[in-house]
């Protein structure tokens, strides 16, 4: 019986530890990030553009507005395009050509950020550089936001494609049936009945494409130009929060508020990432509970 | 002249992949009649009523061969337009289906499809046919409430006017009483009964005191072929065919 | 009701060119990613072909390999299995008796399982880059440089909640009968109990362990301020250690083509250790579900 006990005991630390941990990440992100808090005031902090941190400026606003102009950016490029793919697996695709795309979009979803990076790099830079931007009039090395948002749409595809089309198959058969009874075409079943059936989900999964986007780190840098600068354009580099962090957290200068500042711009972040992924998290539970 | 209302089978065969489950089916639907199709469970009758407006088609592996010919036409000739065959035919399910919409909506729906928003013509045919269903006393006052606020048995009826508002020819029952409760299944069936006279109604059903409450005609089902056919005095009180005959004192189901 | 009628005639041809396009819209859409993915695939193998040698997976970089000389990546590929398989076997260790407790002692949804998998989610949606971030602090804390394992701590705490959520929706999807038929065989053998649990859902567990393989493979931000990097293989804990994604990441920033060149062959490496994982989930996900019981 003792044995029972220490065996109870162990895997109950083990199931606290997941909550433990949420609790730490947060309380040392915010302790670390107090000190500039408190030498600055918080809107200074998030909407100054002034990055001259040898000058003690801390102005967060070209990251976040970098950070927002990628994400949304991939965002509206991805949204459509997944959902309508995902209309056409849940819906017209053959049940052999499902059997075939179900493992390439897996390997989609499962290729590692550097090799979306690289792809960037080789096609989508080049190809910005040298047809797409010159369009516009604008003539710049490619390495811009809609490098950036173009890869990170790619990058949330698979996510989106893979949840809305798990929403869109729960509609029930018989339901769609009924509609075509009633001489409803294909289109006019999907969109009025299962989409609308299916709506809630559909939008968790946007959702949650949108909080990956957020936080994605290694591919967009790779891309993204890296200057910190408010951008103006589609073509103009960026330098989100993340890519802010991954070159510069490790070095740690000795500059007097200096590490604060990157731990509150990870803090932000963080905020920023979670309201998006827990609301779409909760509501995609909450759905699937509920059938 | 075109005979409306009529449903003519002819050498169907259906095919799932490649298991056979309806064989070489003939058979004359009478119009403004109510025809009822029984026959133990697997047997094909759900696929039997899915040939009628070819929501088969939406199967993928499922493959239709012979003619199902209403008002003089093979529906499954090429060329003919799906959703005005499926017009034609108003269907219940065994589960209600309600649309994610509201009720005024959901009669709504068919018509809309056509082309008709206006409100003035809109509002008297969703009354009406509500009517018909005999749901308009219990919800005229909350039209625009979601549908599957409804009782299961008030949703059955909603299908029925929703059905009907198309102005079908054919009404199309896949045992449409078996997830209500005693009251509201009569409640469907005086309604079904009251609509013969000017619909051609097949039913599908397992309940065999329904059957006889209901039928003018019965076919009776077996393993995928029609065994018999024929006024429902006579197929369900003395049957013809042994197979019939030992269905209908409940030795095979 | 002939208007209606008449509607539906004129209406007929609009309804059928909207349902066309609609349906021209979603394939083209589905095409259009396929085509993505196998422009990706193309693009590194093409790319990366001239560099395939077989000295990049045998040989670590040799004296001046970052200017274009001899070598190869050996040191981050054996560090990057060194580091994932540290990293998912501590996750593995912390997640299995929490996934254990969670569907055996508590109720199915007791506010406590609910507060614990809510926290997953948490942790789910956190950016590697933040995980890097804590990892760091974590290091200062226990006054660590950066180190395999470093590296490791943090690469579980990125993997943990895609493994405890993933062995999670397998052990809750065996049938409460077997659930109940094993802990009928009473307390005292718990351990039984919890073998015929696993024995269920170990399929699940194995491909959930294979996700975050895989995952803890390709994460490049987690890693980049805790393990460091080398040019040597690593052999204890306590030394830096290279990583596939982060050798990737620093040749392509070489101004030497030859380099760059290597970039794309080490990409192609890891492109194939990933399509190998995600290739034996499919088989173990096919192989080993027979044995379970419906
Ligand atoms: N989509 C399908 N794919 C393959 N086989 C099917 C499919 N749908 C039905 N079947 C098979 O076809 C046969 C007839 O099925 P059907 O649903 O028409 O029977 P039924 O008479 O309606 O049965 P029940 O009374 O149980 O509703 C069954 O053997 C069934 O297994
Ligand atoms: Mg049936």
């Amino acid at each position: 019986m003792k044995k029972e006990k220490v065996r109870r005991l162990i895997s109950a630390s083990a199931m606290l530890f997941p909550l433990l941990l949420t609790v730490a990440i947060l309380t040392s992100l915010v302790l670390k990030a107090l000190p500039i808090i408190s030498l600055k005031s918080l809107p200074t902090l998030i909407f100054s553009s002034a990055w001259q941190p040898q000058k003690g400026h801390f102005g967060l606003w070209p990251f976040i507005l970098g950070t927002l102009w990628v994400t949304i950016t991939a965002f509206i490029l991805a949204a459509p395009v997944a959902i309508f793919t995902s209309i056409y697996l849940a819906e017209y695709a053959p049940g052999k050509l499902k059997k075939i795309l179900a493992p390439g979009l897996d390997l989609l979803a499962g290729l590692p950020s550097v090799i979306y990076g690289l792809w960037g790099i080789l096609l989508i830079v080049p190809f910005i550089s040298k047809y797409l931007a010159p369009l516009f009039s604008s003539y710049g090395s490619g390495y811009s936001i809609l490098a950036a948002g173009i890869v990170l749409a790619v990058m949330i595809l698979p996510t989106i494609i893979n949840i809305s089309v798990e929403v869109l198959n729960s509609v029930p058969t018989e339901l769609k049936e009924a509609a075509l009874a009633l001489g409803a075409t294909k289109f006019e079943v999907i969109y009025y009945v299962a989409m609308k059936k299916a709506r809630p989900g559909l939008i968790a999964a946007c959702a949650l494409g949108l909080s990956r986007a957020f936080g994605e780190t290694i591919a967009v840098m790779m891309v993204v130009g890296n200057v910190p600068e408010v951008p103006h354009t589609l073509f103009s580099p960026a330098y989100p929060l993340p890519a802010l962090l991954a070159n510069n957290y490790g070095e740690m200068l000795s500059i007097p508020g200096y590490d604060s500042i990157l731990n509150f711009a990870a803090l932000l972040l963080l905020l920023i990432v979670l309201i998006f992924s827990l609301m779409s998290r909760l509501y995609l539970n909450r759905l699937k509970r509920r059938s | 002249m075109v005979e409306r209302g009529r449903l003519s089978l002819r050498n169907l065969n259906v095919y799932y992949g490649r298991n056979q489950v309806l064989k070489n089916i003939n058979l004359d639907i009478p119009k403004n009649s109510l025809t009822v199709i029984i026959g133990p469970s697997g047997c094909g009758k759900t696929t039997l009523l899915k040939c009628f407006n070819r929501l088969l088609d939406e199967i993928e592996e499922a493959r239709v061969e012979g003619q199902v010919i209403v008002d003089d036409q093979n529906i499954y000739d090429p060329g003919v337009e799906v959703t005005l065959i499926r017009k034609k035919m108003g269907l219940l399910s065994q589960r209600p289906q309600v649309l994610p919409m509201s009720i005024y909506d959901n009669v709504a729906f068919g018509p809309r499809l056509l082309g008709q928003k206006d409100k003035s013509y809109l509002n008297p045919l969703v009354e009406k046919y509500l009517r018909l269903a005999g749901l308009w006393e219990e919800v005229k006052n909350r039209l625009n409430e979601p549908a599957n606020r409804l009782s299961i048995g008030q949703q059955q009826r909603l299908c029925l006017a929703r059905g009907l508002a198309v102005e079908p020819e054919i009404i199309l029952g896949d045992e449409p009483t078996s997830a209500l409760d005693p009251q509201s299944s009569r409640n469907v069936e005086a309604h079904l009964l009251s609509l013969k006279t000017n619909y051609t109604i097949v039913l599908v059903t397992h309940i065999l005191r329904q059957a006889k409450r209901l039928a003018d005609y019965v076919a009776f089902l077996y393993l995928g072929e029609l065994i018999e056919f024929g006024p429902a005095s006579e197929v369900l009180v003395s049957p013809r065919d042994p197979r019939t005959r030992a269905y209908i004192t409940g030795e095979i189901s | 009701m002939d208007t209606a009628w008449e509607k539906a005639k004129f209406k007929r041809p609009k309804r059928k060119i909207i349902d066309s396009l609609f349906r021209l819209a979603a394939f083209s859409s589905a095409v259009l990613v396929v085509v993505i993915l196998t422009l990706i695939l193309m693009t590194i193998l093409i790319r990366s072909l001239p560099a395939l040698k077989l000295s990049m997976i045998i040989r670590t970089p040799g004296t001046g390999y970052y200017l274009g000389h001899e070598g190869g990546i050996l040191n981050a590929i054996v560090g990057s299995l060194e580091l994932i398989s540290g990293a998912t076997l501590i996750a593995f260790i912390i997640a299995l008796p929490g996934v254990i407790y969670l569907n055996t002692y508590l109720k199915k949804n007791s506010p406590f399982s609910e507060a614990v998998r809510f926290s997953l989610d948490v942790l789910w949606g956190i950016p590697s880059i933040v995980y890097g971030v804590f990892g760091f602090l974590l290091m200062l804390a226990w006054h660590l440089r950066a180190s395999l394992l470093a590296g490791m701590v943090t690469v579980a705490l990125v993997e943990l909640p895609i493994l405890s959520r993933a062995m999670d929706e397998t052990i809750r999807m065996v049938p409460s009968e077997i659930k109940e038929a094993a802990y009928s065989l009473g307390a005292s053998r718990w351990q039984t109990a919890i073998r015929v649990i696993l024995r269920q859902a170990f399929p699940g567990i194995i491909t959930a362990v294979l996700i975050a393989l895989g995952r803890g493979l390709g994460d490049a931000a987690s890693v980049l301020f805790t393990a460091g990097y080398t040019d040597r293989l690593t052999t204890s804990l306590f030394q830096p250690v290279a990583t596939l994604p982060l050798a990737i990441f620093f040749q392509l920033n070489s101004p030497y083509p030859e380099v760059q060149q290597r970039a794309y062959a080490s990409a192609a490496i890891l492109t194939f250790l990933i399509l190998l994982i995600s290739l034996v989930i499919r088989f173990f996900s096919r192989k080993l579900s027979r044995h379970k019981i419906k």
